[in-house]
C-alpha cells in the first residue's frame, strides 16, 4: 500500500536465493516512492523507484552474505530470473520498471548449487 | 539506454533499448492473453506456457522411447524394460521428475480415467519407474547429507521407487555384487604421479569405500578434475543402477543450459570424440553382467532452458531442494563454462540453443573399437601416440632438446626408448583421452595439493572388474619360487632319464 511517501511491496526470494536473505522467502517491505536518480546519491535528480533502485536496496538492507551471488554490475546476477506481478521482468521494462503499492516482486535463482 | 554518441550535445544520441521480446506483448501461441514470460524472444502466457513446455519435453523424449529409435509411433509408446530417473535434488531434475510423472504415470488408473483402462491414454508406459540419487557428500568433505530431503520430494510422487546411493559406493565391492557384477578377485592401485598410469596389485580390497574415494579424489592433479571425476563416478552409478532395475531408459534433468555448459566443457577437457554421448548414449556394462541389452540415456529437456524451468517450478509450487555445488573452485573449466554460458543466455538467449545444435551435428571422424575403462565411453584409437607427438609433457621432451635434423636418423628418440622401459601393466592405454587427461594434466595454476596417495591411489569397482575379467588383458605379477615354477611347468618337463 502507498502512504504518500513510501510503497508497500511484497518481496520473494526462491531458488536458493532465500539462503542469502536469513532464510526468510518472503518479506513486506516499504520504500520510498521517489529515489534519487543515481543510487545513494542524495544531490542527484529524482525519479520513481524501480526495480533496479529496489535490487540496491535489498542489497543494503536484506542481503546477509555474499553479495556477488545476488548482484553483478547494477543488476541481478546472471542467472536469477525476476518476476513482477507474476511476469517476466523483461516484459516490463526490467529494471526501469517502476513499483507501484502492492507489487508482488519474485527472484528466483536458476542456479541453486551446481 | 545504449550509447551511440554524445549525449550532451545531441538530443537523439540515446537510442532506446531493445526489448527482449520480438513484437508484441501478447502471447504468440494465443493471440489474446497478456504475455507472462519471454522465452529466447518469444511471448507466452501462462495458460499456453505449461502445454509448449510438456509438449516440447515429450517430443524430445517419446522418438526415444520404442526400441528403434525414431521410428513409427502410431502403435503407441513400449519400451524395452523398465525407466530410471537419475535425480539431483537440482532444478532441471526436480522439473524432470514432475513432468514425467503428470505426462506418463498420473493418469494412469485413476478413478476418473477417461476411455477405459486398456485405452493407451489410461495404461503406464513403463511398468516401473525408479528414481535414483547420489549422494556426493562423500567426496566434499563439510558438505551435508540431503538423501533425506530428496527422499521427502521423490516420495510425494507415488509411482516412483526411491534408490538412494553414495558416491563412495564406486569403491564398494558389496554395491558392484548388488548391480550383479562379480566380487573381483584382485585389486589394484595406480600411480597417478606418472603418465603411464602403472599398475600395482593391491594387498586386499580396501573395506573402507569412503576412504578409498577421498584417496582417489585427493589424487587429482588439478581442481578442474574433481568435478569431472564426480561427475563420472555418479553417471556410472546410474548406468549400473538403470541396468540393475532393467531399465531400458535412464532420463537425466539436463536441460539446454546445463546441456550446453557440458558440451563446451567437456570438450575443452578432451571430451571433443564422445560430444555425441554427452548428448545421448546408448550404454550396457562392458563387464558382462546378465542378458544383453542396453540403457538409453535420454535427456528430455534439452530444448528447455534453465529460465523455463525455473519458471515451471515456481508456478507449480515445486519445492527445488539445490544441490551441492560441485563445480568448485572459480578456476575450473566447469565453472568457468557455466558462468560464460549462463552470461550468454541472458545477452543472447538464442547462442545458447545453437551451442547444442552445433554439437548435435557433430560425429567422429573414426569409429571407435574400445571403450575407456574408467567412463567406459569410446575410446579414439591411437590417442597416445597422437598426444606424445603433438604435446610437450615435460621439459626433458626430446623435443625440446632436438638434435639438428640430420642427426635424427642415427639418434634413437627418448621417447621410444621410454616407451619400451615402460611399465608392462599401465592403465594408460586403457584409457579414453579425456579420462586420461583428466588423471594426469598438471595445470601451471590451481592445482590440488599434493597427495600422498597419488602413488597407490585405488581405483572404481568397475575398472577392476574390468581389469581382472579377462575380456582384456589379464595379469597379476608375484614373485614365484622356485618350486612353484617347476610345479606350474610339471606336466611339460621330460623326466630325468
Amino acid at each position: 500500500m502507498s502512504t504518500g511517501d513510501t510503497i508497500t511491496l511484497k518481496v520473494e526470494f526462491s531458488g536458493g536465493l532465500e539462503l542469502l536473505f536469513s532464510n526468510q522467502r518472503s518479506h513486506k517491505l516499504s520504500v520510498p516512492a521517489l529515489v534519487p536518480k543515481k543510487y545513494g546519491d542524495a544531490s542527484s535528480e529524482t525519479k520513481p523507484a524501480d526495480i533496479t533502485f529496489l535490487i540496491h536496496y535489498l542489497r543494503d538492507n536484506l542481503l546477509k552474505e555474499r553479495v556477488e551471488l545476488f548482484m553483478e554490475s547494477d543488476t541481478v546476477r546472471p542467472g536469477i530470473l525476476v518476476l513482477v506481478n507474476d511476469t517476466d521482468w523483461e516484459l516490463e521494462g526490467e529494471g526501469d520498471y517502476s513499483l507501484k503499492a502492492g507489487d508482488e516482486i519474485v527472484f528466483i535463482s536458476t542456479l541453486h548449487g551446481g | 539506454m545504449t550509447s551511440c554518441g554524445n549525449p550532451a550535445t545531441e538530443q537523439d544520441a540515446l537510442m532506446h533499448r531493445r526489448t527482449k521480446f520480438d513484437k508484441a506483448r501478447v502471447c504468440i501461441k494465443c493471440r489474446e492473453n497478456p504475455g507472462n514470460v519471454v522465452i529466447r524472444h518469444a511471448v507466452y502466457c501462462k495458460e499456453c506456457f505449461f502445454p509448449m513446455m510438456a509438449g516440447k519435453f515429450r517430443k524430445t523424449l517419446e522418438p526415444a522411447v520404442n526400441p528403434v529409435p525414431d521410428g513409427p509411433r502410431k502403435k503407441g509408446l513400449k519400451p524395452a524394460g523398465n525407466l530410471c530417473l537419475g535425480f539431483s535434488g537440482g532444478l532441471g531434475s526436480s522439473v524432470l521428475l514432475d513432468l514425467v510423472s503428470r505426462s506418463y504415470f498420473s493418469t494412469y488408473a485413476g478413478e476418473d480415467a477417461k476411455g477405459g483402462t486398456d485405452h493407451p491414454r489410461n495404461t503406464s508406459v513403463w511398468k516401473k519407474a525408479t528414481v535414483c540419487y547420489v549422494e556426493i557428500c562423500g567426496a566434499l568433505p563439510g558438505t551435508r547429507d540431503r538423501t533425506n530431503e530428496v527422499r521427502a520430494v521423490v516420495e510425494r510422487y507415488k509411482h516412483f521407487d526411491f534408490v538412494p546411493l553414495r558416491i563412495e559406493d564406486a569403491f564398494d565391492d558389496a554395491w558392484w555384487e548388488m548391480v550383479g557384477g562379480r566380487r573381483p578377485e584382485a585389486h589394484f592401485n595406480v600411480d597417478l604421479a606418472d603418465e603411464e598410469l602403472p599398475m600395482t596389485s593391491a594387498p586386499a580390497a580396501s573395506t573402507d569405500s569412503i576412504a578409498a574415494l577421498r584417496a582417489y579424489i585427493a589424487s587429482l592433479p588439478t581442481q578442474t578434475a574433481v568435478p569431472s571425476t564426480i561427475q563420472t563416478l555418479v553417471r556410472l552409478l546410474l548406468l549400473h543402477t538403470a541396468w540393475a532395475t532393467e531399465s531400458s531408459h535412464l532420463l537425466l534433468g539436463t536441460s539446454l543450459t546445463s546441456l550446453s555448459v557440458s558440451l563446451i566443457s567437456s570438450i575443452s577437457q578432451g571430451g571433443g570424440y564422445v560430444v555425441r554421448e554427452e548428448a545421448q548414449e546408448e550404454w550396457q556394462p562392458t563387464v558382462h553382467i546378465g542378458a544383453k541389452r542396453t540403457v538409453r540415456v535420454n535427456r528430455p529437456l534439452r530444448d528447455l532452458g534453465m529460465k523455463e524451468c525455473a519458471v515451471w517450478a515456481w508456478w507449480h509450487g515445486l519445492d527445488v531442494i539445490g544441490k551441492e555445488n560441485i563445480l568448485g573452485g572459480r578456476q575450473g573449466i566447469g565453472a568457468l563454462t557455466k558462468n560464460f554460458i549462463v552470461g550468454l543466455e541472458r545477452d543472447y538467449p538464442s547462442t545458447v540453443s545453437t551451442i547444442a545444435r552445433t554439437c548435435s551435428k557433430l560425429a567422429p571422424k573414426d569409429g571407435a573399437d574400445t571403450t575407456c575403462v574408467l567412463c567406459e565411453r569410446p575410446a579414439q584409437p591411437g590417442v597416445q601416440e597422437w598426444k606424445a607427438r603433438i604435446s610437450i609433457r615435460s621439459f626433458d621432451e626430446p623435443a625440446l632438446v632436438s638434435p639438428p635434423p640430420h642427426l635424427k636418423k642415427v639418434l634413437v628418440p627418448k621417447r621410444e626408448s621410454q616407451a619400451e622401459a615402460a611399465p608392462q601393466h599401465s592403465l594408460t592405454p586403457r584409457l579414453c583421452y579425456a579420462c586420461h587427461t583428466t588423471l594426469t594434466s598438471r595445470s601451471s595454476r590451481g592445482s590440488t595439493s599434493v597427495s600422498a596417495h597419488a602413488n597407490s591411489t585405488p581405483l572404481p569397482v568397475w575398472v577392476v572388474s574390468q581389469l581382472g575379467s579377462g575380456d582384456g588383458e589379464q595379469w597379476r605379477s608375484r614373485k614365484m619360487e622356485e618350486s612353484d615354477m617347476k610345479a606350474s611347468l610339471a606336466e611339460f618337463l621330460l623326466p630325468d632319464s
